[in-house]
């Protein structure tokens, strides 16, 4: 899957999550400094990733992600 | 160049004082520290504007929001952060871009949680360094200031406390909310009161040298849990008790942690951490308090009432027996009932009942009311000979409480002489105490502990002196040589120096060695012998050799040239027996004196205050009784001689049942002079004269034998 597609659907769920339009959401936005995520929605978002994409995460290591990009980042390393 | 501390002195005026805060991470969410902590500042009425930063909210509680802090236009004094660790050095360098020089980062998941944590504490500290930054925590529960011209919740306490003259200073922020509540139910109410936290950037030394110059605060308390500089601390205490006579009240956590090193030495083994701390606390004036509830009895004492001019207490009590307890209390912490004037016992037995006792204790027996209280008070504070009344109360059927409490009041606040009073109980006497309480007067579960408090004030009050020190004069040359020998035993991996080294180290710095020679031949040992004079010691010298006694390598009282000739012999015969891997350098021949009283002088370097010098009795003494005193050098004349006059063993010294005072004033010296030595030389780890001998008043004091460990 192309990075962009997969960056696409990480902001969907972002938007999701965070209650918030896709258009706010940067590449580079960090989830807690940028758009606000607190620890209960963070734990959200690595549950809607993983539903989303069909995987299952190293969820230690989910958790220390801190922006979108890198979020696509690790996301491909699972699907690629 | 201004310097981090001196930055930290005039940034902390804008974390006390902000015309303008920033919660930098806010939210709506009700019940979390980023929420509650935007509401406290709201609640207690700040003096200034808010700004609630938050990457979600466009408003709280009504207050516009701001995405980040660098999209506020106004200045902004005071910046909250309360986002995850993780992300504050983003806000804290949005922070530092925007101009702003004060912070409280509430957040945990710093140093205390790891290495990665420490990652994190290490990069908001280096922002802070670049942008001339300075804040409080991490870590933190917050900082309030309750002066009206700022009245600053920045917490997530639960309420904001009364307005009051008390600092409270904490590393806990969990204490803060236990000491909060305690304290409002007592009525104490608080000019500052912060959580530190980490202390990663502001230290409790920086709040102390605030503190100082508030004129909010007229006691100064803190909880600690471990002592990182000090040096810093001692010298902070010293210069407040000094030039502002504010007192410092410290409740050290920690008491009972291992400190004591494995017996290198006497001084090692019984210099734990803890014993160290209290010495140099009580050296440098602060007042060292077991718990909470004695740190704010003592607090109350100095914050609420004037200081007594003398020690002298008058007790008022409707009971007899509570009356007698306070006089055992009294006399023990060293006060004196008052000797009540003629005038006063006439008037007292003029308005009280027959039965009442108008000496002191002035009992005004059971059924008293407030007017009998009245008398008895007013005639106490009015008698020159008393400086300073106890008020006990008992509840019987008649006694109005509520009204002695008012009158308490009513009548002591015409005299500068301090009141303390104990209503015993708790149910029907809480009415009063609650009277008591609201008017500022020290109140008291316990009678006894209206003497501990009184006591310590007014011993502070004595205390409080300019402290000049005057170094001891010792040679340069002395420093230079002293060093050299230490540097060359250090590259050598020596771990002790031999006794020859040692002494000679202690004769560089002026401290008395008796004439020694190294004799490496029986017929030399007989030369320094006869040079010397009988009676003789012999003691084998080797950098190889620690506890010479076990291996045979000292032989005591030689009389004559024979007996030297035998010793020396029996000394190298007996090593090379016992230890034959051992290298002697030769044996070691002085003088014995065997008059005396023989003492133990020490030193040891300490992670937290550099170092710390010993001195106690010898023998049974230091062994059994471990009756030793602990000061931090340097150490000045008459902190020496406090330090030789405070051990229990002091009269031996000083001269007791007909025997003659011995040489205390050279005693104090050779301490002067080994605080001097390691203070020069911090590659000294451990050291030990033991003994040090010293004879009669006048005639000296020598070092008998002496360990350096490096």
């Amino acid at each position: 899957m192309e990075k962009v597609d997969i960056g696409e659907r990480v902001k969907s769920v972002v938007a999701k999550v965070l209650k918030m339009n896709i258009s706010e959401i940067a590449d580079g936005a960090n989830f807690v400094f940028d758009l606000g995520a607190d620890s209960m929605q963070s734990l959200e978002l690595v549950a809607g990733f993983e539903e989303e994409f069909g995987i299952e995460m190293d969820e230690d290591k989910a958790l220390r992600i801190q922006t979108v990009e890198d979020a696509v980042l690790f996301i491909a390393g699972y699907l690629n | 160049m201004i310097t981090r501390a001196q930055l930290h002195q005039q940034n902390l005026k804008k974390i006390f004082y902000p015309d303008s805060v920033a919660i930098v991470g806010a939210n709506k969410v009700a019940g979390t520290v980023p929420c509650d902590i935007l509401m406290n500042i709201l609640k207690a009425d700040f003096n200034g504007i808010v700004f609630p930063v938050s990457p979600k909210e466009k408003f709280i509680a009504g207050v516009k929001a701001y995405k980040y802090v660098v999209d506020i236009q106004d200045e902004v004094d005071l910046a909250i952060l309360v986002f995850p660790s993780s992300v504050c050095h983003m806000a804290l360098e949005q922070c530092g871009q925007k101009g702003i020089k004060s912070a409280i980062i509430i957040s945990a998941g710093f140093k205390e949680v790891g290495k990665d944590g420490l990652v994190l504490e290490n990069q908001i500290k280096e922002i802070a360094v670049r942008y001339d930054m300075s804040f409080i925590g991490p870590n933190c529960l917050g900082v309030i200031n309750t002066d009206p011209q700022s009245k600053i919740n920045a917490s997530f306490a639960r309420r904001m406390p009364d307005e009051g003259s008390i600092a409270f200073l904490s590393q806990s922020g969990a204490l803060c909310t236990a000491v909060l509540d305690y304290a409002y139910a007592k009525h104490i109410g608080f000019s500052k009161f912060i959580s530190f936290g980490n202390k990663a950037d502001i230290s409790e030394i920086d709040l102390l040298y605030y503190l100082k110059d508030d004129p909010k605060t007229k006691v100064i308390l803190m909880y600690l849990e471990e002592v990182t500089d000090g040096v810093a601390l001692m010298e902070a205490a010293g210069k407040i008790i000094t030039e502002t006579r504010k007192p410092i009240l410290i409740l050290k956590a920690g008491r009972t942690s291992a400190g004591a090193s494995a017996a290198a030495s006497h001084t090692g083994s019984l210099a734990g951490s803890d014993e160290i701390c209290d010495a140099a606390f009580r050296q440098a004036g602060i007042i060292r308090c077991e718990n909470i509830e004695e740190m704010f009895n003592k607090a109350i004492a100095f914050a609420y009432q004037p200081i007594p001019k003398n020690n002298r207490v008058a007790i008022i009590t409707n009971a007899g027996g509570p009356g007698v307890l306070t006089t055992d209390a009294v006399i023990r912490q060293g006060l004196h009932l008052a000797k009540l004037s003629e005038e006063t016992t006439a008037i007292l037995k003029k308005s009280l009942p027959k039965t009442a006792n108008t000496n002191n204790p002035v009992d005004v027996i059971g059924d008293a009311r407030a007017d009998r209280y009245n008398i008895a008070m007013s005639a106490a504070f009015k008698d020159d000979n008393v400086d300073g009344v106890f008020v006990i109360l008992t509840p019987q059927s008649m006694t109005d409480i509520d009204l002695i409490a008012r009158e308490v009041a009513k009548v002591s606040s015409h005299y500068d002489k301090p009141v303390f009073t104990s209503f015993m109980g708790e149910a029907d006497v809480a009415v009063g105490i609650d009277v008591l309480q609201r008017n500022k007067i020290p109140h008291y579960i316990l009678p006894e502990s209206m003497a501990v408090a009184f006591s310590t004030v007014y011993n502070f009050s004595q205390s409080v002196n300019h402290r000049t020190f005057n170094p001891i004069d010792i040679e340069e040359t002395a420093r230079v040589k002293a060093n050299r020998i230490l540097d060359s035993a250090i590259s050598t991996g020596q771990k002790y120096l031999t006794e020859n080294e040692a002494t000679q180290i202690l004769d560089f710095y002026g401290l008395p060695v008796i004439e020694n020679g190294l004799a490496q031949s029986a017929d030399e040992a007989v030369s320094l012998a006869v040079r010397f004079g009988f009676p003789i010691v012999m003691k084998v010298m080797s950098k190889d050799i620690v506890h010479k006694f076990d291996v045979g390598g000292v032989v005591l009282n030689i009389q004559s040239e024979q007996e030297a000739r035998n010793a020396y012999m029996a000394i190298i015969e007996n090593v090379h027996r016992k230890l034959p891997s051992a290298k002697i350098d030769g044996v070691m021949v002085r003088k014995m004196i065997s008059v005396g009283e023989e003492v133990i002088l020490g030193a040891k370097r300490d992670p937290s205050f550099g170092s710390v010098v010993m001195f106690g009795l010898g023998g049974i003494f230091v062994e059994v009784f471990k009756d030793v005193a602990f000061r931090i050098p340097p150490i000045g004349e008459s902190v020496a001689k406090s330090m030789v006059e405070s051990i229990k063993g002091y009269p031996l010294l000083s001269g007791v049942r007909g025997s003659n005072p011995r040489d205390v004033a050279g005693i104090v010296q050779c301490i002067r002079r080994l605080s001097q030595l390691v203070t020069d030389c911090p590659q000294i780890r451990e050291l030990d004269i033991n003994p040090l001998i010293v004879l009669d008043e006048g005639k000296g004091v020598f070092v008998a034998d002496a360990k350096i460990m490096l």
